[in-house]
């Protein structure tokens, strides 16, 4: 076999193995940075905020998704509309990407592409 | 730069007419977002060669025509990849394609003229629109097949993100119905590839845009569409 492809197939099937194994892995550490991208994807906005602005979001009924929790630091995020965020005085946008901005942040809003159905906590798929 | 790289993609697909003649064979990959644009503009540049996609059932008839493929070499160290003998042609990288094989699979077909490596996800490619260029019938694979086989296979540092813009290109350019079949497809995947789906979409709505290549920034509603179809309707739990 010639020794270029021989390498390329054996690199594709090292790639299986980790692969399945990280799939064996989705529900416990090294899922959280998945959970963290999906509930990413589903941002059309991302602002840095206080915490008191968190904690008055879930005041008003918005609810934190649990990914948060997985990092330590935690994050509190949660998704609020766009008009509710433009009443937010020191909302700072930040790129939403997995960027140095947005991963040092503690405290974020995220404004959805379309509005979220409202999530009970203890069955949310972030969990 | 897209002007300069269209005319260096059709005059590819000139001169490596002998092959991509033959029937059943395919162009994939990074190139068939810019093929399937209007008029075959060629905006979407991610890469500088052209994948052919040989069935392995071709695999004689293709090798029959390489005589004829009188513009390019095959590389020395990798005999699958065939150089231009001229710089203003792409670079051809053939590839193998088993329909019979899992998508997660991969063998090399062996042999001392023209080895393939023959890679699953390939399998989930199908005959699509046949198109003239540069005087060249050309077939392209199905948008659906092509969506999913660039969203299932590994993806790992700079090429699998660049590969992953093939995925948007191929967004950029699907009908409804395409996604209707996507949406197919992926039900028909294991759990464990749909997983991979999901998640290469997430990295995929996440990525930076880069000078000269598609942005995900103004696609990423559309990406967050599709994500929550697919798990929709394969009730996919991350």
């Amino acid at each position: 076999m010639n020794p270029a492809l021989e390498r390329r197939l054996r690199r594709h099937r090292s790639r299986v193995v980790v692969r399945a194994w990280e799939y064996r892995q989705r529900r416990h550490a090294r899922g959280a940075w998945f959970r963290l991208r999906r509930v990413l994807t589903d941002a059309a906005a991302a602002y840095v905020v206080s915490p008191a602005d968190t904690r008055q979001l879930i005041d008003e009924g918005c609810c934190p998704e649990l990914v948060g929790q997985e990092f330590d630091p935690p994050k509190v995020i949660v998704f609020a509309p766009a008009e509710r965020v433009a009443r937010i005085a020191h909302a700072r946008t930040v790129p939403v990407r997995l960027g140095g901005e947005l991963l040092v942040a503690e405290h974020l809003v995220l404004v959805p592409f379309v509005a979220r159905e409202p999530v009970d906590p203890r069955t949310s798929r972030s969990g | 730069m897209s002007v300069g790289f269209r005319e260096r993609l059709l005059a590819t697909i000139r001169a490596a007419r002998p092959v991509l003649e033959v029937p059943d064979v395919l162009i994939v990959g990074s190139e068939v977002p810019n093929l399937l644009e209007p008029a075959a503009a060629a905006t979407l540049v991610v890469s500088q060669d052209l994948d052919v996609g040989v069935p392995i059932e071709r695999h004689a008839a293709v090798k029959r025509r390489l005589a004829d493929l009188a513009e390019f070499q095959p590389s020395a160290d990798e005999p699958s990849v065939w150089l231009p003998r001229e710089p203003d042609l792409l670079e051809v990288n053939f590839l193998g394609i088993d329909a019979s094989q899992a998508p997660a699979e991969a063998y090399v077909l062996d042999d001392d003229e023209l080895p393939l490596l023959v890679f699953g996800a390939l399998s989930l490619l199908s005959p699509g629109a046949e198109i003239e260029l540069a005087g060249t019938r050309v077939r392209l694979p199905r948008s659906a097949g092509l969506l999913l086989e660039k969203l299932v296979t590994d993806r790992t540092g700079e090429k699998g993100e660049r590969d992953l813009l093939v995925a948007l290109g191929v967004l950029m350019t699907a009908t409804p119905a395409d996604l209707d079949e996507v949406e197919a497809m992926f039900l028909g995947l294991s759990p464990e590839l749909r997983h991979v789906v999901c998640s290469n979409l997430t990295i995929l709505s996440l990525l930076e845009g880069r000078p000269g290549m598609p942005d995900p920034g103004p696609r990423r509603g559309d990406v967050a569409a599709l994500l929550r179809r697919l798990e929709r309707g394969a009730q996919v739990e991350p």
